[in-house]
């Protein structure tokens, strides 16, 4: 017992800073991923859409919707495309509407809500 | 004089009742109820004269005649007795208002129940006021013979006969050693006055005291239901009508005290510390097992029964410690600690009767004694629920009650052990004092459970959810509630009464270091402890205020929304999901397995696995300890000697004519030499 | 209480939008100093729950932040609903809401109470919104402490949203 109060006297404090200052385990998490509209063709539209477990990638036409609520950050749609997918390196990604977290991403360069 | 005056009118009245009773209970009808104002009647009669005999010097014995049969009736009013006949009379009013609505059926038997009940109170209103051995023998055997019959009044299962039969057998082997006891001190002082012989008390040898003084404590601790004599209690009470019940805890049982008490501290005042210390340790003893016993208990009697022994555990170990104190030259703490007992003795009286006949009530209107079998009842007899917490607030000891007056002067005496000057003595009262602790924390948790398990929750069955309180009696109840706000509130008024009781028996003047101020109560010594009865409960009223004030500030401001109660979301909670009684004990009982040796018996109704296998009963029971290893073992010895002695009533007319030759001859030889 | 803001104060471009950032500032008020959160299982796998047991660690610590974990519905000022809300749970989690006094808040966490993960079959609902008012919704499988942090200080207003902002296109807003 006094080993471990003095081991945590001199390790000091750890708690995190957060939301004061910026937490540096938040690069560890896996996170949603980020896309390159313009790597994304339909054929690897469709693989990603398919390959994803939770349904949080859908096809509409030529604009990709993504549901950021929906994904479990696995990782799939970046194994199938790596040239088109990365990670985005977001946590903080709580929203009062659910509308908030659905992502329509023009397959052929602008973003759209 | 008053006070035999009041005490004559009273059993007049107690004649009459019970007179009444016999001719009209058969019945029923307005003139057994005229029979049941006469008890109350006598009841108020005897009230009166007790505090009388409270206020007064003891009178002197009176001789009113008697017969050459059952020798002169001595009558005496003593201080002390006058506390218990206060008793007697708050008793027997509240039992005679709860009477005529009692739901006992128009029939001989209720008839002879009627009588044998009024002549009870007679008897025991003679124990009390008996001034000689004689009438106090006669009257106490009277007394025990008509509870027998009290207790009898429905015999028609084996269970009611053998209550009734273990209270008369205890009862019986009691009388037996408290007729040594008064045998041994009418010869050491050569009187049969009780007066006298407490005059002549330092005449009787040191060894012949302890004698008398130990026989006594058996005698009457039969009575009373000290540990281990104590196993009627829990065979009689439940078996025995309600009042019945009510009597015997509030009345019967401290009877026993009164003859420990008389032994104690009027015939044999001044003993050697250790009787004194046995005593409180019997005590101590009794009040721990008594409400340990109690924990383990489903049907309502039998657990209130538990909850008497654990009462007089405490009474007694007050008892004990005043004597220890004496012999160590504390008289102030003596005179303290027997004014406390003897308050404690007039809380319990009350409160213990208040809840048996609520047991009464509730037996009547849900047709069960099984506190798992109950439950809401407080919602279903509001009144019945109000009464019964008033009852439960002051057994529990919980302030601003007359229980925790009561139980803070016992304790507060306990707590000056340390001015006896003996560490070995000091620290055994500190043990006592500590088991009355643990005692106090058990009854609190064993009357949540006493309360709450029948009372509070929702009704466990369709029996209790048809409970009325319509046709139930509130007076007899409602007044016992009543007195025990007003021992609490009053205490000071109360107190003053029996400082002047306790003076006259013990010769100690308390009144300076008792009550100094108008209200505040201090326990014999000014640099000790204190506190107010009184004040305390106005505190506690005016600070109960401040909740409502506010619920009525904030209740505008904001709708409320009326939702289920919170029961941890389940879909359909039925009421027998609720705690149950045994499993709201199952802590203690596990803790305390030592002391139960349960015995646990399961059976399956297959061999499937939990959830499926049907069916499962589960039956636990408590030893028996007292039963098993004292009584029976007593029991067969007794047999084995019986047995034995056998052949000496072979039924042989030469045989007897041989025994009467040998007597006349041995006669002869003595009366020679 | 769903509002719909975009931005860190309160933006009055439309009646509406006022009376939200009014609602969202006596939420602050109200909560913002000591918050009650009672944690809802609504058929999760657990995870969820192990990163949420992780915020009352000494590294994320919730009760710097004035939040603290109680059992008692009737004692809670937010409802944290994991799990994809099974059909044989939805009667209780109604009964759990209820029972909370007024004003009380919803937070739905991770992929499962957010509709990811599950269809809506025999079984569960597929998310938590059919059953219950959803105030603040929290992504991720599990979403880290320091996510569910970030939630718990948007629900009672003291830090902005940034999802609705994000685009997840690399070289976007994201």
């Amino acid at each position: 017992m006094p080993l471990w109060f003095i081991r945590g006297l001199r390790r000091g404090v750890v708690t995190t800073r957060y939301p004061a200052r910026p937490d540096p385990s938040a690069s560890a998490v896996p996170t949603p991923p980020a896309f390159r509209p313009e790597a994304i063709t339909s054929g690897v539209g469709d693989g990603m859409v398919a390959i994803c477990p939770s349904r949080a990638l859908a096809r509409d036409g030529d604009t990709l919707i993504f549901d950021a609520g929906a994904c479990t950050a696995c990782g799939r749609c970046r194994e199938h495309a790596p040239a088109a997918v990365t990670a985005s390196g977001e946590f903080e990604l709580a929203a009062t509407e659910r509308s908030g977290l659905v992502k329509r991403i023009q397959l052929a360069g602008e973003v759209s809500q | 004089m008053t006070a035999l005056i009041l005490f004559a009118v009273a059993a007049g009245a107690w004649a009459a009742a019970a007179l009444a009773g016999l001719l009209t209970g058969a019945a029923g009808g307005a003139a057994a109820r005229a029979g049941c104002g006469l008890s109350v009647l006598g009841g108020a009669a005897a009230l009166a004269g007790g505090i009388a005999a409270l206020l007064t010097a003891d009178s002197a014995v009176l001789s009113p005649g008697g017969s050459i049969v059952a020798g002169t009736l001595q009558l005496q009013a003593t201080s002390l007795s006058g506390v218990f006949a206060v008793l007697l009379g708050v008793v027997a009013i509240g039992i005679g208002l709860y009477l005529p609505r009692s739901g006992k059926e128009a029939s001989p038997g209720t008839a002879v129940y009627l009588c044998a009940y009024n002549l009870a109170l007679m008897a025991s209103l003679a124990v009390l006021a008996a001034g000689g051995v004689v009438t106090f023998l006669v009257a106490w055997e009277s007394m025990a013979l008509l509870c027998y019959v009290l207790i009898l009044h429905r015999p028609r299962s084996r269970e009611v006969a053998g209550g009734a039969f273990w209270f008369l057998a205890l009862s019986e082997i009691g009388f037996v050693l408290i007729v040594a006891a008064f045998a041994i001190l009418s010869t050491q002082t050569h009187t049969m006055d009780l007066g006298m012989m407490a005059a002549r008390a330092h005449l009787v040898p040191g060894a012949w005291r302890d004698a008398a003084y130990l026989l006594a404590l058996a005698g009457f601790g039969f009575k009373a239901g000290l540990v281990p004599l104590h196993v009627w209690l829990p065979a009689a009470h439940p078996v025995a009508p309600a009042d019945g019940s009510a009597f015997l805890s509030g009345l019967i049982t401290k009877l026993g005290v009164y003859g420990i008490a008389l032994f104690g501290f009027r015939l044999l005042p001044g003993g050697p510390a250790w009787t004194g210390v046995l005593t409180m340790g019997v005590g101590a003893l009794t009040a721990a097992i008594g409400i340990l016993y109690a924990l383990g208990e489903r049907d309502i009697k039998r657990f209130l029964a538990f909850s008497t022994i654990e009462n007089i555990g405490i009474i007694v170990t007050a008892l004990g410690a005043a004597m220890t104190f004496l012999a160590y030259g504390q008289r102030a703490l003596w005179a303290f600690l027997l004014l406390a007992g003897l308050y404690h003795v007039l809380n319990h009286g009350c409160y213990k009767t208040l809840l048996f006949l609520e047991a009464g009530v509730t037996e009547h209107a849900a047709g069960t004694r099984d506190m798992d079998r109950l439950g809401g009842l407080a919602r279903l007899m509001p009144r019945a629920g109000v009464i019964a917490f008033v009852g439960t607030l002051g057994i529990a000891a919980l302030p601003p009650l007359n229980g925790f007056v009561s139980e803070w002067l016992i304790f507060q005496g306990l707590f000056q052990g340390f001015r006896t000057g003996s560490h070995l003595v000091a620290i055994l009262i500190v043990l006592a004092a500590g088991t009355l602790g643990l005692t106090g924390g058990l009854a609190i948790y064993a009357f949540v459970r006493g309360y709450g398990i029948p009372y509070l929750g929702m009704p466990r069955t369709r029996q209790a959810a048809a409970a009325s309180e319509r046709g139930q009696p509130v007076a007899g109840p409602a007044l016992l509630a009543t007195a025990c706000v007003a021992l609490a509130v009053g205490a000071p008024v109360l107190l003053v009464g029996l400082a002047t009781a306790v003076r006259r028996a013990t010769g100690v003047v308390l009144r300076p270091v008792l009550l100094p101020g108008k209200l505040t109560v201090i326990p014999a010594h000014l640099n000790f402890a204190g506190f107010s009865p009184t004040y305390l409960a106005v505190f506690l009223a005016a600070v109960s205020v401040v909740p409502v004030l506010i619920y009525l500030a904030g209740r505008p401001r904001a709708d409320s929304v009326v939702v289920p109660v919170w029961d941890g979301g389940m879909l359909a909670f039925r009421p027998r999901m609720q705690y149950s009684a045994m499993t709201f004990s199952a802590p203690t009982r596990v803790t305390f397995d030592a002391l139960y040796r349960p015995s646990v018996s399961v059976q399956r109704a297959s061999d499937d696995p939990a959830g499926r296998s049907g069916p499962v009963h589960y039956e636990t029971a408590a030893t028996p300890v007292f039963e098993r290893y004292l009584y029976r073992p007593a029991i067969r010895a007794v047999e084995w000697l019986a047995d034995f002695v056998r052949p000496l009533q072979s039924g042989d007319v030469n045989l007897y004519l041989l025994y009467v030759f040998v007597a006349v001859l041995v006669a002869y030889l003595i009366a020679a030499l | 209480m769903s509002t719909s803001t975009t931005g860190a104060g309160p933006v009055a471009a439309n009646p509406e939008q006022a009376a939200a950032a009014e609602l969202r500032s006596a939420v602050a008020r109200q909560f913002g100093r000591s918050l009650h959160i009672r944690t809802l299982d609504t058929g999760s796998c657990a995870a969820c729950e192990q990163e949420i047991r992780m915020l009352a660690a000494p590294h994320y610590d919730l009760h710097r932040l004035g939040f603290f974990f109680t059992p008692a519905p009737r004692h809670a000022d937010l409802l944290l609903v994991t799990g994809p809300m099974l059909r044989a749970f939805a009667a209780a989690a109604r009964k759990t809401y209820d029972a909370m006094p007024g004003p009380k808040l919803v937070v739905a966490t991770g992929a499962c109470a957010l509709g990811g993960v599950y269809q809506p079959d025999a079984f569960s609902y597929g998310s938590v919104e059919p059953v219950l008012p959803v105030d603040v919704w929290i992504p991720g499988c599990p979403p880290s402490p320091l996510a569910l942090l970030q939630g718990l200080l948007v629900a009672v207003g003291r830090l902005a949203e940034k999802a609705p902002a994000l685009s997840f296109v690399v070289g976007g807003s994201s």
